[in-house]
């Protein structure tokens, strides 16, 4: 399709009449439903009129005026600046110090709290993946201790198979 | 008219800043509105986040650098200036953005500044019904008229995923408009 013409010299953006089609069905489609046009909302009367004046002040209300420092006065503000920020400064840094949480101060309970009451939405694998296990001793998942007895006996009576518990490779 | 590019320069020139920002004000007052308003659907905090999108606007004009129009910028702006609002708003009354939604529609009834019938307000209902992006997508497309190409430069959405947003939003608030 032409994109020019060439007696009037007018044109037509590029790609116009590709995308026509689409856009007119798109148009068409959006016309055919029956959701009402009018929203209801509406506003006070001369609303718009007066909202220039009111930004316009508040805009510049929040631009801080720049007071020249006069010569004879810079050192001694600047003497008080030093100082009040020493001051910041040995305060800020004994508040941190005092303040200074790590993740062993927090209690087991607050933890587990903290894992109860957000949704991490995580699988096992994902857990597994992102928790480090050569540090990790069977008792830090169990309540109570299993004597060595009962965990052949639990064998014996579950695992009809030896292969099963897929223990080549390894050295016992 | 003046140009944007011209608009923008002098917008930054100390000199020229406040009647700039006038012009701008009196070019865009009315369309930010109604695209707040009906973010947060109350007049009175329609009118507050309108002023402070102004208000960001005139402070930050020095660090727009222009790679997208003042208009989508503008947009942007009072589009996370309204959905903050409202995320504030929830949380300062303990409640999730869906229960105040429907609370502010619920108020609507007893609204001024609203003069819907029946089927305005269960077209507001549906709206409210809405993911947050359906939701914008809807109102800047149907009410607005804002062109797909606008909005996708707005939300930085493709305009292929805007149109579908659009559809699926439109298909919903008939379903809801025709159920009983």
């Amino acid at each position: 399709m032409k994109e020019k013409d060439k007696h009037s010299g007018f044109k037509t953006p590029e790609g116009y009449f590709e995308g026509f089609n689409e856009s007119l069905m798109d148009k068409i489609k959006e016309q055919s439903h029956s959701i009402p046009k009018n929203d209801g909302m509406t506003v006070p009367d001369g609303y718009f009129e007066s909202l220039n004046q009111q930004i316009l002040s508040k805009a510049k209300a929040g631009e801080t005026k720049v007071i020249p420092l006069h010569n004879n006065y810079k050192k001694y503000y600047l003497t008080a600046i030093a100082v009040a920020a020493s001051l910041l400064l040995i305060i800020g840094l004994q508040w941190k110090n005092e303040n200074a949480y790590t993740f062993d101060d927090l209690a087991a309970s607050e933890i587990e709290q903290y894992f109860e009451a957000h949704d991490f939405d995580m699988t096992s694998y994902e857990i597994a993946e992102i928790m480090p296990i050569d540090d990790l001793q069977i008792e830090d998942m169990l309540l109570k201790e299993i004597k060595d007895e009962n965990i052949a006996d639990y064998l014996n009576d579950n695992i009809d198979m030896f292969e099963e518990l897929n223990l080549e490779n390894h050295d016992y | 008219m003046i140009s944007e590019a011209s608009l923008v320069d002098q917008l930054k020139d100390k000199g020229t800043q406040s009647q700039a920002f006038e012009v701008l004000i009196n070019t865009y007052k009315e369309r930010l509105y109604w695209h707040i308003r009906r973010i947060v659907l109350d007049h009175d905090d329609a009118d507050d986040v309108l002023q402070n999108t102004f208000i960001k606007v005139y402070k930050n004009i020095d660090g727009f650098k222009g790679d997208s129009k003042l208009f989508s910028w503008m947009y942007r702006i009072a589009t996370n200036e309204a959905l903050s609002f409202l995320k504030v708003k929830s949380k300062k009354l303990g409640i999730s953005n869906e229960e105040l939604q429907n609370h502010i529609v619920d108020n609507l009834r007893a609204d001024v500044y609203f003069e819907g019938e029946e089927i305005q307000l269960k077209l507001q209902k549906a709206i409210a019904e809405l993911p947050e992006k359906q939701k914008l997508v809807f109102n800047m497309r149907y009410f607005e008229e804002l062109k797909y190409e606008e909005i996708s430069k707005i939300l930085d959405t493709s305009v292929g995923a805007l149109k579908a947003s659009y559809h699926l939003a439109a298909k919903k608030i008939e379903a809801f408009l025709k159920s009983d």
